[in-house]
């Protein structure tokens, strides 16, 4: 049997009086894709920082595979990592990093960085200094989807990359389960937590609050609905998913939960003029789902 | 009635001269009490022993050495304190001033606009040559500041008032020289880097303009070409000339005019030269941790032995005419006995004393270099090589060879260009006793090394201070005990007090043998933290 990809056990870290992070018991198992949601400053970097030694923990442990987590050198290995905030030698060109990167990791599939580097339409021949915030960041993930290491380590990577890059991350991500691999993947993003992630870690305020899969994570997401009608108002009471219905004047807002069959249902008998539905953001499901304390 | 926020130019220019005012002034005040401190101390200095020690032959004979001429520059007015002190400390000083002037201007300027901190500035009204005018005018007064600093010191000593102006407005004009200049070379090169490394270059020919305009007579003529040649031909106390001062005043006018004219030209976060946008990738030693310190090592190492080889290949070439005039002279070696250079009648005494002074850069240079290794964990740039599969050991450890193998070859190069200067001069100073006199020093590096890594492990963001201390501490602790008798106690902690004067005696094994193993304990104590603590940034 393997053992996980990332095991912590009681793993806290005080900055002074602050518990950066508090407790965490985690596990993942080795071929999953698990996303780490949470808020900014709940403990997400910190954490990740611990798993990767960059920071020593207060109390607990982790263990990368089985190893230690603070022996870096053994535990590295097996994993590749691409920060928050990419910071490159300013003087070296992108092939320069690469080739840096890929001689000191922990082996490097050369044909299939070729192919990610087209893929994510990056120029290799300039220097780091020229590059934008989202060109570093590719740098970084093509450095990291082209190593053989058993375990990505993402800490939110997609925050500067535009549609179609983000669209040419989740093909990436997706190829590294197809291989059999693990990532990691800190996030603000539900959508795309949504779209690559089998299972969902919840931090707040340096305390793991809930773990769930996607179909559980899926009864927490709230449509936002807005409704503009002519004629009298659609009548919305004991619909199923409907909640929290406001009318104002000619429009209707409501939010949704679930299927939205019987919400359209009830409002083909009214004369909608024009109907948008708005996804919550992250931020809006946790105020939701967990209230303003404890942040 | 002021509203917060009301449309009117007047709030946000005041804004930024705030803020230029808030990166600048530390740095002012620190420069402007070196400058009024080393000039209160040697003009004090004057009236208590130097002046009744010398005579008008001695000065005479003085004023006549090429060597002298070359090293401070043309003695003139010796006789009085004024004159001695702009002799002896306007060059240091206006080297001082313009080169801090530079840096700060480059890195107020172009070095905000590169972080991306004047995007936010210039998305409100204010145009860029505003913005940069409210700059050049917060560091022209730091740079007056300074000047006029040491003309009141001058002046409250006691010298004549129309020499201490001249002087101080000599001063001030490099300094606004090296401002203005910089000014324009950030409109013009495509990094900062390039902008500071343009003007240093600038100010370095105009330095040795001067020295081959002193030293060689048929020669003179440069002086006129150079900044500190300029300040030397006012000739303040002596004659008190004027022309100088207007040539130097247009020098400083030009390129900041200049400077603003082209400033609205380029685009922001580049200079009118631009960098190429790409080039073939240059993959040598990129194959491991070991190789990739070594890479970037070579860029500042190469600027380091220009400097110090240049500097040697003087003293090689002036050895001899220093030590015939030392030894015919032995008022002037009494007094710099006096300030802690003793033997200086030898080619080997005094090459033994220069090469003890090299101490201090060397040592400065290994601490500058675990300075730079910290601050590339703070800004993240580091972050990538400690996830990889290399333990934080083996990265430091890295770092530490590949600044020893630079100290090695900055020893080499002094060795190597002070006989290179001194063989033909037939100084009889053999490669092997020059190669004996500057490995001497490796101690005190050693010192500085194993300091910066126990800051490295312990208080990182202390590295340079800490690593510098052994060097130029123990250096500074020296001069000042020779000069004011301190107790023998306290003279031996400076590891100075403990070095041979090789190649004029054999090196002084037990003290060598000591101070490498402290350095070897420090260095140990600080790699062992540096292991567990938690990463910066």
């Amino acid at each position: 049997m393997q053992p996980p990809a990332i095991r912590t056990s009681q793993l806290t870290k005080r900055y002074g009086p602050l518990f950066a992070l508090d407790d965490l018991d985690l596990t993942v198992a080795a071929g999953e894709v698990f996303g780490f949601l949470g808020p900014n400053g709940a403990g997400k970097s910190t954490a990740i920082r611990l798993l990767l030694g960059l920071a020593r923990p207060t109390a607990g442990r982790a263990w990368i595979f089985g190893i230690d987590a603070a022996d870096v050198a053994t535990a590295h290995r097996r994993i590749a990592y691409v920060p928050a905030d990419v910071t490159l030698w300013p003087q070296l060109t992108g092939a320069e990093i690469l080739e840096l990167l890929g001689a000191t990791g922990p082996g490097v599939d050369r044909a299939y960085r070729d192919e990610l580097v087209a893929r994510f339409e990056l120029d290799l021949s300039k220097p780091a200094r020229a590059y934008s915030t989202g060109n570093r960041q590719k740098v970084a993930l093509v450095a990291a989807f082209a190593t053989r290491a058993p375990l990505l380590v993402l800490d939110e990577p997609t925050s500067g990359l535009d549609p179609l890059m983000e669209r040419e991350f989740r093909r990436a991500v997706a190829e590294v389960r197809d291989s059999g691999r693990t990532v990691f993947l800190s996030s603000h993003q539900l959508a795309e937590v949504e779209a690559v992630c089998d299972r969902v870690g919840i931090l707040r305020a340096g305390r793991l609050v809930d773990v769930a899969t996607m179909p559980e994570l899926r009864r927490l997401r709230r449509t936002e609905v807005l409704v503009r009608f002519a004629g009298p108002a659609p009548d919305l009471t004991g619909v199923e998913g409907v909640d929290g219905v406001q009318v104002d004047g000619p429009a209707l807002r409501f939010t949704l939960t679930g299927p939205p069959g019987p919400a359209m249902r009830a409002l083909a008998a009214a004369d909608v003029t024009t109907l948008t539905m708005r996804e919550p953001t992250l931020e809006e499901i946790f105020l939701d789902y967990y209230g303003e304390s404890g942040r | 009635m002021t509203i917060s926020g009301s449309p009117r130019s007047g709030t946000a220019t005041a804004a930024v001269t705030r803020l230029a005012l808030r990166q600048v002034s530390r740095g002012a005040l620190a420069v402007t009490a070196v400058a009024a401190g080393t000039t209160a101390i040697v003009v004090a200095g004057y009236q208590g022993t130097v002046g009744g020690a010398l005579d008008a032959a001695a000065l005479a004979a003085l004023a006549e050495n090429p060597a002298i001429r070359t090293l401070f520059g043309e003695p003139v007015a010796l006789d009085t304190a004024g004159g001695f002190t702009v002799w002896r400390t306007g060059t240091v000083l206006a080297v001082l001033l313009s080169v801090w002037g530079l840096l700060t201007t480059t890195r107020v300027t172009r070095g905000e606009e590169e972080s991306g901190r004047w995007d936010l500035l210039l998305a409100g009204r204010l145009t860029v040559p505003a913005v940069l005018g409210r700059h050049l005018v917060v560091l022209a007064a730091a740079v007056v500041l300074a000047g006029t600093t040491v003309g009141v010191v001058l002046t409250a000593a006691g010298t004549p008032s129309a020499g201490a102006l001249r002087y101080a407005a000599g001063l001030t004009l490099v300094g606004l020289f090296a401002v203005s200049l910089a000014l324009l070379a950030a409109q013009v090169m495509p990094t900062r880097a390039g902008a500071s490394g343009a003007t240093l270059a600038v100010l370095g020919v105009g330095l040795l303009a001067r020295m081959v305009g002193d030293g060689i007579a048929a020669l003179g003529w440069l002086r006129w070409l150079s900044p500190y040649g300029l300040l030397a031909l006012t000739g303040a106390y002596h004659d008190d000339r004027l022309l100088p001062l207007l040539v130097l005043s247009a020098a400083a006018l030009v390129p900041a005019v200049a400077a603003m004219a082209l400033a609205g030209r380029r685009d922001l976060r580049a200079g009118l030269v631009t960098a190429p946008a790409g080039r073939p990738p240059r993959r040598w030693l990129l194959g491991t941790v070991e190789g990739f310190a070594a890479r970037r090592l070579l860029r500042p190492l190469a600027g380091w032995s220009v400097g110090i080889g240049t500097y040697f290949l003087l003293i090689g070439l002036l050895t001899v005419s220093m030590t015939r005039f030392l030894s015919d002279n032995p008022r002037f070696a009494e007094l710099a006995g006096q300030a802690g250079f003793a033997e200086l009648g030898s080619v080997r005494g005094y090459t033994a004393t220069m090469f003890a002074l090299l101490a201090a850069p060397i040592g400065l240079f290994a601490a500058i270099r675990l300075a730079e290794f910290v601050a590339a964990e703070t800004d993240g740039r580091l972050t990538s090589l400690y996830a990889q599969p290399v333990s934080r050991t083996r990265l430091l450890a890295a770092e530490t060879l590949a600044t020893l193998a630079g100290v090695a070859v900055l020893l080499t190069v002094a060795a190597v260009t002070t006989w290179l200067g001194a063989y033909p001069m037939d100084a009889r100073l053999p490669l092997t006793a020059a190669l004996a006199g500057t490995w001497n020093v490796l101690p005190i590096v050693l010192l500085c090394l194993g300091a910066g890594l126990l800051a490295v492990g312990w208080l990182p963001r202390a590295t340079a201070a800490i690593g510098a201390l052994p060097a130029v501490g123990g250096f500074l602790l020296q001069v000042i005990a020779d000069s004011a008798d301190l107790p023998d106690q306290v003279v031996a902690i400076s590891p100075f007090a403990h070095l041979a004067a090789v190649p004029a005696e054999s090196p002084n094994w037990p003290a060598a043998l000591v101070m490498t193993a402290i350095a070897m304990v420090a260095a140990a104590l600080g790699l062992l933290n540096h292991r567990r603590r938690d990463l910066l940034g």
